[in-house]
């Protein structure tokens, strides 16, 4: 028995398949749209990840001690390491930097979950101006999400500036009590410290309303209405409106009381949300604030997504089944030649090096292959699943 | 179709009481017998252990639920709480023999490394680190009380109702925790994509559960003493 440690897994059959399938979908996207594929470090220095993420992240952060004796932690977010790498090495001239990932992340887990280590695929968008990078990134990401089979998953929008703004006039430990407690879904307590702490009426009355904007574009209309000229809503007006036009309006959900749990968000947040989950998929949103921490001015965006997670809910989920190419006593270098036309054809290829036919196709019906072919002949015979058992296709019984 | 999860035992009676009040079609949860899945109308209830309530709104199973505070706080899944019902109130406590009274009386140190027999091994640690206490965590499924009286631990965190299970075994509140009562919950995914129903359920239980009234009631007062605050306009953001 090999045992793993504990939280730790290995990934194998049809979901690494479909993993595989989903990231390369993904990588080969955004690279097709000028996104440059990055491969950050697995251990990232204490003291860069420390102050820019927040006490609850820090605490499932796994620390670890370098052979070098440098204090450092198991890379529990991507971003941060992208954002350092983008500071140090790229000019400011070079900018925007488009940046695609694919990694692990590694994370203390709660119960009931004891995995402590992710799949996370995502991009980064820095150093764009104006509104267009932004609906560009949720685009991408919304074809990616359409062409792994997750044509009905919705982009749930919220705005970290509209929430900031609207306890800013609030005392700064109970405005923290207030974010604190949307942040942990608590709208008990929620309700609760608007009634106690000092907040001035209009303020009062918009955090009253912001756990009930939730819903379509409508939202945006009445939180505007709420607030009056110069809601913080602008940017998000504009991604709701551009992905409605692009077709995507079905699939954008507006949530004014959206806060991300990682706290270096300051504009448009998102989460991706299927039917079939009960949390969420993924999400991202602006982060300008991150960059400042690391000493660069200007604005970024950025998600990341749960690999496994999607590719469970993919339509890669149940793998293709490969055509077993029975090499019929040809020699090698033949049987491989007309197997390779076959694979470039695009079909998938299983090859069989049985002596015999017929034990060949008893193992076409026992590893699934959808059909079997002779690749002295040509010729193609379906395998049907049910007399798999019995161990000879129903179609084709070979005498032996 | 929502789906809600409602916990079995001693508050399923108020939860389906609280449902049928609030007009939801939920007549087939008067006599549940065995079954432990039922239709009607539009919803579909789930009958489960109350420590799994959370876990099937988590996971996204069921839309809705009720579960105790408790039983939430131990979960620790995300999920949206959306209204305390006010119902099944009790609380959570460290319970002992009278004679660790005085440990709990005075400084927090003379605490250390007491043997703590629970069912909620999250909420003890989180309570007792809180303060820098590191105790002896004894996690038990059931009659936690008999614990101390039979010299497994030196005391029980626990929820109390009327505090006579401890009377009986010799043990007395040493420390309150949190209250705890029955609350609405939802799963994050059904709050993003269904909202108009999970509020719809959300606004018909609102005027049953008297926590909630209350606070409403509350707020209209608040407003009358503050009616004189201007407003000010935006000056600037707090970041998240």
């Amino acid at each position: 028995m090999n045992r793993l440690p504990r939280g730790c897994a290995n990934v194998g059959g049809d979901l690494a398949a479909a993993m595989e399938e989903c990231k390369r979908i993904f990588l080969s996207l955004f690279e097709r749209w000028g996104y440059s594929p990055f491969l950050p470090s697995g251990l990232q220095l204490l003291e860069t990840s420390w102050e820019r993420l927040p006490s609850p992240f820090r605490q499932k952060l796994i620390t670890v001690n370098s052979p070098y004796g440098e204090p450092c932690c198991l890379r529990g977010d991507i971003t941060l390491a992208t954002v350092a790498y983008l500071a140090s090495h790229h000019a400011p001239e070079e900018r925007p930097l488009r940046i695609c990932y694919s990694d692990r992340v590694y994370m203390r887990a709660e119960k009931p979950r004891l995995a402590m280590e992710s799949f996370q695929i995502g991009a980064e968008l820095l150093g764009w101006e104006r509104q267009g990078a932004d609906v560009e990134m949720l685009f991408l990401l919304l074809e990616t999400l359409d062409r792994i089979g997750l044509e009905k998953s919705v982009l749930v929008l919220g705005d970290a500036t509209f929430l900031s703004t609207a306890v800013s006039s609030v005392e700064s430990s109970a405005a923290e009590r207030i974010i604190s407690a949307l942040q942990k879904g608590s709208l008990v307590e929620y309700r609760r410290l608007l009634e106690e702490e000092d907040i001035p009426d209009f303020y009062r009355a918009i955090l009253q309303r912001i756990p009930d904007l939730h819903g379509g574009p409508e939202v945006l209309a009445e939180a505007e209405a709420l607030w009056g000229k110069g809601a913080p809503l602008q940017s998000l007006k504009n991604i709701v409106s551009t992905l409605g036009a692009l077709g995507y309006g079905e699939r954008v959900a507006i949530d004014l009381s959206l806060i991300r749990e990682l706290g270096y968000y300051s504009g448009p947040v998102f989460d991706v949300y299927s039917e079939s989950f009960g949390q969420s998929l993924g999400g991202g949103g602006r982060y300008d604030r991150l960059l400042s921490l690391c000493g660069l001015q200007g604005q970024a965006m950025g998600f990341g997504l749960d690999l496994q997670r999607i590719a469970s809910l993919s339509r890669f989920r149940k793998r293709r089944s490969p055509v077993m190419a029975w090499f019929a006593n040809l020699s090698s270098e033949e049987a491989l030649r007309r197997a390779r036309s076959l694979a470039s054809d695009g079909m998938n290829i299983e090859m069989s090096w049985c002596a015999d036919r017929a034990s060949s196709l008893r193992s076409a019906a026992k590893r699934g292959c959808s059909s079997w072919a002779d690749l002295s002949t040509g010729a193609f015979s379906e395998i049907s699943p049910a007399p798999a058992a019995a161990g000879l296709p129903e179609k084709e019984k070979p005498s032996c | 179709m929502l789906t809600i999860a409602l916990p079995t035992g001693r508050v399923f009676p108020e939860a389906a009481a609280l449902l049928a009040s609030a007009g939801l079609p939920a007549s087939c949860l008067a006599s549940p017998g065995r079954r432990l899945v039922f239709e009607e109308g539009n919803f579909r209830y789930i009958l489960a252990k109350p420590s799994d309530v959370p876990l099937y709104v988590g996971y996204g199973t069921a839309d809705l639920a009720f579960a105790g505070g408790d039983v939430l706080q131990e979960s620790a899944l995300p999920l949206v709480e959306l209204l305390d019902t006010g119902k099944g109130k009790c609380r959570v406590v460290v319970a002992g023999p009278p004679l660790l009274a005085d440990r709990f009386r005075g400084h927090a140190s003379e605490q250390m490394w007491l043997k703590v027999a629970t069912k909620y091994p999250r909420i003890t640690d989180d309570h007792f680190s809180s303060k820098g206490v590191q105790v002896d965590i004894i996690h038990l499924h059931g009659s936690i009380e008999l614990a101390p009286k039979l010299g497994l631990s030196d005391c029980i965190l626990d929820i109390v109702q009327t505090g006579s299970t401890l009377k009986a075994n010799n043990l007395e509140v040493l420390e309150h925790v949190s209250d705890v009562s029955l609350r609405l919950v939802a799963s994050k995914k059904s709050v993003a994509l269904r909202w108009s129903e999970i509020r719809s359920v959300s606004n018909a239980l609102k005027p049953l559960c008297p926590v909630e009234a209350e606070e409403a009631g509350g707020r209209r007062k608040y407003f009358f003493r503050r009616s004189g605050r201007s407003a000010p306009r935006p000056a600037g953001t707090t970041e998240l």
